[in-house]
C-alpha cells in the first residue's frame, strides 16, 4: 500500500507480548475494495472493438434474441421500438446502447450492513467475491460430498475472515440438506448474520428474489431508503445468467425484474461455453456475449431506469474431444480482455474472471488454471471478480483448501493492482544515500520504517530451507491450507448484530417457512 | 472423398468396409445409398445393421473414447448412422429382429441445461437407438405425452441443478402411480447426480457420461429383451 501509515516498531513498544499479539493476529481487512493504480491491458484497438460492436448490433437486429415466457418483457420491448416476432425480439441497431447510455449508472455502491465494508463497483475499482453455485464441497479430510447449510455458513465465515475478499458472494455452495423452495431464506440469512460484507441474492424464482429484498429491507431498517433519491439503497447484487445462445428465460427475467424494481443490482451474464453456446472464435464469442448482455442490460433499464447493473462475461471453452467444459485456457482470457474493453465503451461496470479450474483437488492444475484467469481479470480492470475463491471442478465443487489458497493469491493481486509508489518514501533516496556502496539495507532507517508491509507475505507459501520444511512434516500447500481454514473457523467470531434486527429477520424467515409446505420441486 | 467412387462397383465385403469409412467420415448420403445397395442385393436388414452400421460406429466410439475424434466429427457420424437407421428401422420391425431401442430424453422441469443431454442423444443415435429429444424444462406431463406418442423403451432424464434433480423422482413416482414404471428403463444423468441419488429415486441407472449411457442402455435392453424372450418361451 503506497500511502499506508506505518505503525512504529520502536523501543518504546510494549515488548515481546505486544508484538507477538500484533504479528500473529489475523491481518485486518486492509481496504473494503481495490482501486487499481496500474494501466489497463488491451488486446484489441478501437477499430477491432468497433467491429464487434457492429456485429453485435447486427445480431440483435437481424437474428434477434428470445425473451421467453414473459409477455411483459415483450411489451416493454415493443414500446421501446423493437420488432417482436413471437417471443423473438429484433432490436434496431444502436437502441440498446442508447437506452444504456441514457440510464445505466457507470458505477454504484453496494451497501454492506457494516458501512465500512460497502463496496464501489465500477470505474477503476475491483471487488473480489467467493465462488458461486457448487453443489459439492471438498476438503482433504472428507473428500467430495454434497454441500450442506453448515458448509454454506463455513464459507461465509471464511470469506468474512479473509482480508482479501471484499464480498460475501451468493450461493457459496448449495445447501442440499434444505428443502429447495425454502433454502434461499437460510442462505440469505447466513450472509447477513455470519458476515457484515455485501452479498448476493436468490435468483431461482421471482418470489425468492422478493424474499431477499424483504430481508435486506429488514436488515437495513431505517437506512433502507436513501433520502437523497427516495429509492432503496442497493444492498444486493444478483447473478442473472443468459441462456446462450440468444435466449433470456422467464426464471431469470422474473428475478431480474424483482431486483431492478427494488433498485437492487443485476449482474447480467452471458455464461458461454464457446463451441457449444457460441462460435469457437474469440470474436464470435464476444459478439454473442455483447449482444446478449446489451439486450439484458437495456431491459433492466426499461424495467427500472437507473437501476444498477453490471455487464458480466463468463466465457469458457469446451473440450472438443469430450464436450466437457475447460477452464484456465488462453482463449477465454482473450475474450475477457476484449469484453472488459467493450464494457468500458458501453459505460457500465464489468464482471468476469475467477480462480477457475477443472481440477478436482487443490493441485498444480488447480493453481495454474486459476492463475491463468485471475491475472488477466485483474489486468483487464475487471470491477467484480466472482469465483475468486474456492472454485474446483468447473464449479461443481467448493474446496475448503482451495478457498484459502485462492484468497491468499487474491492478496497478492491486490498488491499488484495497487501499483508503484512514486512518493518520496517509495523513491527511497534517503535509504540509498544512507547505505551507499557495498553495504546492506537491512538496518537503515527506511527499511526499519517499512519492512513489515514492504512485501506481501503469503500466509501459505513455504519459503524455508529444505531441511526445515522436512522437519516440519513435508507439508504441501494443500495440507498447510487445511490447517489454516480449520484454525480460521475455530477462532471465528460472528460480527455483532442488533438483536432486534436479528429477531426481525428470524421472525420473517419463520413466517415465510410456515406459509407454504416444504417442497423439493 | 467418396464422390469419385461408384459404390455399386464394390463387392459386398468392399462395400461394408467402405461404409465403415463413410460412417467414420460422417457421409450421410453415401451411407443411405450403401444401405439401399445392400438391401437390394438381398441382405437381411439385421445384417446390414450389425455388420455395416453398428460395427462402423463401434470404431467411431472407440476413437472418440481414445481422444482421436472430436465431438463435431462424432456428430456427423451419428447423423449418418441415424440416416441409415431410418431406412432400416421399419424393415427390422417387420422381420422381428431384436430391437436396438427407442429413448425419450429430456431435461427436467426448471432446468435449461442441455449440452450434456444433447451429447447423450447424439451418442445414442450413433449407437442405433431411436431418440426422441424433448428438450429442456420438461414437466412430468411432457414425459407422459412423449411416452404415449412414441412408446419408448427407455426414458432418459437430465438435470444439472441440485434444485431440479428431485424432480426426476416426481417423474418416476408418477410412472409408479400409473403402474407404468416397469414398462421402461429409466436412466438419469447430469454432473451433480451420483449413483446413490439414482438409487434413492428409483432409477435403473445413473450414467456419468454419454458413453456410459450408451453402454448401460445396451446392457439393460439386452437384459430386457432376454427376459421378454424368456417369458415368451415359458
Ligand atoms: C440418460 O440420461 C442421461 C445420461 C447422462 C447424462 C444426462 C442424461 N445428462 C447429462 N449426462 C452426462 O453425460 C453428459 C455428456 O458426457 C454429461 O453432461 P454434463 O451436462 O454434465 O456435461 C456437459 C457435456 C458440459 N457441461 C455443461 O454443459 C454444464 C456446465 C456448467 C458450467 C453450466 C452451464 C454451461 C450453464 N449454466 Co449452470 N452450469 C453449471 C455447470 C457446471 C459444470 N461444470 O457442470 C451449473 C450446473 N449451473 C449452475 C447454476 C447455479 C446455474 N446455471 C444456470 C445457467 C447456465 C447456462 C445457461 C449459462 C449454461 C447452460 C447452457 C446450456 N444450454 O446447457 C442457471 C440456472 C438456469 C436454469 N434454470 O437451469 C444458474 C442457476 C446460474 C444463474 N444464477 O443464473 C451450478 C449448479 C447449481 C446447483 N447448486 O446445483 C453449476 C454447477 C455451475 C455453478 N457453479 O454455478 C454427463 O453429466
Amino acid at each position: 500500500m503506497p500511502d499506508a501509515e506505518i505503525p512504529p516498531v520502536g523501543r518504546r513498544g510494549a515488548g515481546r507480548a505486544a508484538r507477538r499479539a500484533a504479528r500473529l493476529a489475523p491481518v485486518a481487512a486492509s481496504v473494503p475494495f481495490i482501486t487499481r493504480r496500474i494501466p489497463l491491458y488491451a488486446v484489441l484497438n478501437d477499430e477491432g472493438l468497433a467491429l464487434i460492436e457492429h456485429n453485435a448490433d447486427t445480431v440483435l437486429e437481424e437474428v434477434g434474441i428470445d425473451f421467453k415466457g414473459d409477455a411483459e418483457a415483450l411489451a416493454l420491448w415493443r414500446e421501446a421500438g423493437a420488432g417482436i416476432d413471437g417471443e423473438r425480439v429484433h432490436i434496431p441497431r444502436g437502441l440498446c446502447r442508447s437506452i444504456i447510455a441514457a440510464h445505466a449508472p457507470a458505477h454504484y455502491t453496494q451497501h454492506a450492513r457494516n458501512p465500512a465494508r460497502s463496496v464501489v463497483i465500477g470505474d477503476d475499482h475491483t471487488v473480489f467475491a467467493p465462488a458461486y453455485g457448487p453443489p459439492f464441497v471438498h476438503d482433504l479430510d472428507h473428500g467430495r460430498r454434497y454441500g450442506t447449510i453448515e458448509d454454506f455458513r463455513n464459507f461465509v465465515r471464511l470469506a468474512y475472515l479473509s482480508p482479501w475478499l471484499h464480498h460475501s458472494g451468493g450461493t457459496v455452495c448449495e445447501p442440499v440438506d434444505l428443502p429447495v423452495n425454502k433454502r434461499h431464506l437460510d442462505m440469505v440469512y447466513s450472509h447477513m448474520r455470519y458476515s457484515d460484507k455485501p452479498f448476493m441474492g436468490s435468483v431461482t424464482a421471482p418470489e425468492r428474489a422478493a424474499d431477499t429484498v424483504a430481508m435486506a429491507e429488514i436488515l437495513f431498517g431505517a437506512d433502507w431508503i436513501d433520502p437523497a433519491t427516495g429509492r432503496p439503497r442497493t444492498a444486493v447484487t444478483s447473478l442473472i445468467n443468459a441462456n446462450s445462445p440468444l435466449v433470456w428465460d422467464a426464471t431469470m427475467l422474473g428475478a431480474l425484474k424483482t431486483y431492478a424494481r427494488a433498485n437492487q443490482a443485476n449482474l447480467i451474464t452471458p455464461f458461454i461455453l464457446a463451441g457449444a453456446m457460441a462460435p469457437v472464435t474469440a470474436v464470435g464469442a464476444c459478439t454473442v456475449t455483447l449482444a446478449e448482455a446489451m439486450a439484458g442490460i437495456a431491459f433492466t433499464q426499461l424495467v427500472s431506469p437507473g437501476a444498477p447493473v453490471i455487464l458480466g462475461s463468463f466465457c469458457s471453452s469446451i473440450s472438443m474431444k469430450s464436450g466437457a467444459p475447460t477452464f484456465g485456457t488462453p482463449e477465454p482470457s482473450l475474450v475477457l480482455f476484449v469484453m472488459a474493453a467493450l464494457a468500458r465503451r458501453l459505460g457500465v461496470p464489468f464482471r468476469s474472471g475467477g480462480a477457475l479450474c477443472a481440477a478436482k483437488i487443490p493441485d498444480a492444475q488447480a493453481a495454474y488454471e486459476s492463475a491463468m484467469t485471475m491475472l488477466p481479470a485483474c489486468l483487464a480492470g475487471t470491477n467484480f471478480i466472482l469465483h475468486t475463491a474456492g472454485w474446483l471442478e468447473g464449479g461443481l465443487a467448493m474446496g475448503y483448501e482451495k478457498f484459502v489458497m485462492d484468497a491468499d493469491q487474491a492478496g497478492m493481486l491486490q498488491t499488484l493492482l495497487n501499483g508503484v509508489d512514486l512518493s518520496p518514501g517509495g523513491q527511497a533516496m534517503d535509504a540509498i544515500r544512507e547505505v551507499g556502496p557495498g553495504r546492506h539495507f537491512l538496518g537503515c532507517a527506511h527499511t526499519q520504517a517499512h519492512f513489515a508491509t514492504a512485501f506481501h507475505t503469503s500466509s501459505l507459501a513455504n519459503n524455508n530451507s529444505f531441511e526445515q520444511w522436512e522437519a516440519e512434516g513435508r507439508q504441501d500447500m494443500a495440507q498447510r491450507a487445511n490447517a489454516q481454514w480449520k484454525r480460521m473457523l475455530r477462532d471465528y467470531e460472528p460480527p455483532p448484530i442488533d438483536p432486534a434486527t436479528d429477531d426481525a429477520l428470524l421472525d420473517f424467515i419463520a413466517r415465510r417457512k410456515a406459509a407454504f409446505p416444504d417442497s423439493n420441486v | 472423398m467418396a464422390d469419385e467412387l461408384d459404390l455399386n462397383s464394390l463387392n459386398d465385403e468392399e462395400l461394408v468396409g467402405q461404409m465403415h469409412d463413410d460412417l467414420y467420415d460422417g457421409l450421410k448420403d453415401e451411407i443411405e445409398q450403401a444401405v439401399h445397395i445392400l438391401l437390394g442385393r438381398g441382405w437381411q436388414p439385421y445384417d446390414v445393421l450389425t455388420q455395416a452400421l453398428v460395427e462402423g460406429m463401434r470404431v467411431v466410439g472407440e476413437d472418440f473414447r481414445d481422444g482421436i475424434l472430436f465431438v463435431p466429427e462424432v456428430l456427423l457420424a451419428a447423423n449418418a448412422m441415424k440416416a441409415g437407421m431410418a431406412i432400416l428401422r421399419p424393415l427390422l420391425a417387420e422381420t422381428g429382429a431384436p430391437k436396438i431401442g427407442k429413448m425419450v430424453i429430456g431435461t427436467v422441469k426448471g432446468d435449461i441445461h442441455d449440452i450434456g443431454k444433447n451429447l447423450v442423444a447424439m451418442m445414442m443415435e450413433g449407437a442405433g437407438f431411436e431418440v426422441i429429444n424433448i428438450g429442456i424444462n420438461n414437466a412430468v406431463e411432457n414425459f407422459l405425452a412423449a411416452i404415449a406418442e412414441h412408446q419408448p423403451d427407455i426414458i432418459g432424464m437430465s438435470a444439472l441443478l441440485t434444485t431440479t434433480m428431485p424432480y426426476m423422482k416426481v417423474v418416476i413416482d408418477t410412472l409408479k402411480e400409473k403402474g407404468m414404471r416397469n414398462d421402461f428403463i429409466v436412466l438419469v444423468g447430469g454432473a451433480p447426480l451420483n449413483e446413490a441419488f439414482a438409487n434413492a429415486i428409483g432409477a435403473d441407472a445413473y450414467c456419468r457420461d454419454a458413453a456410459v449411457a450408451v453402454e448401460t442402455a445396451k446392457n439393460l435392453m439386452a437384459r430386457r429383451q432376454g427376459s421378454v424372450q424368456e417369458r415368451a418361451r415359458a
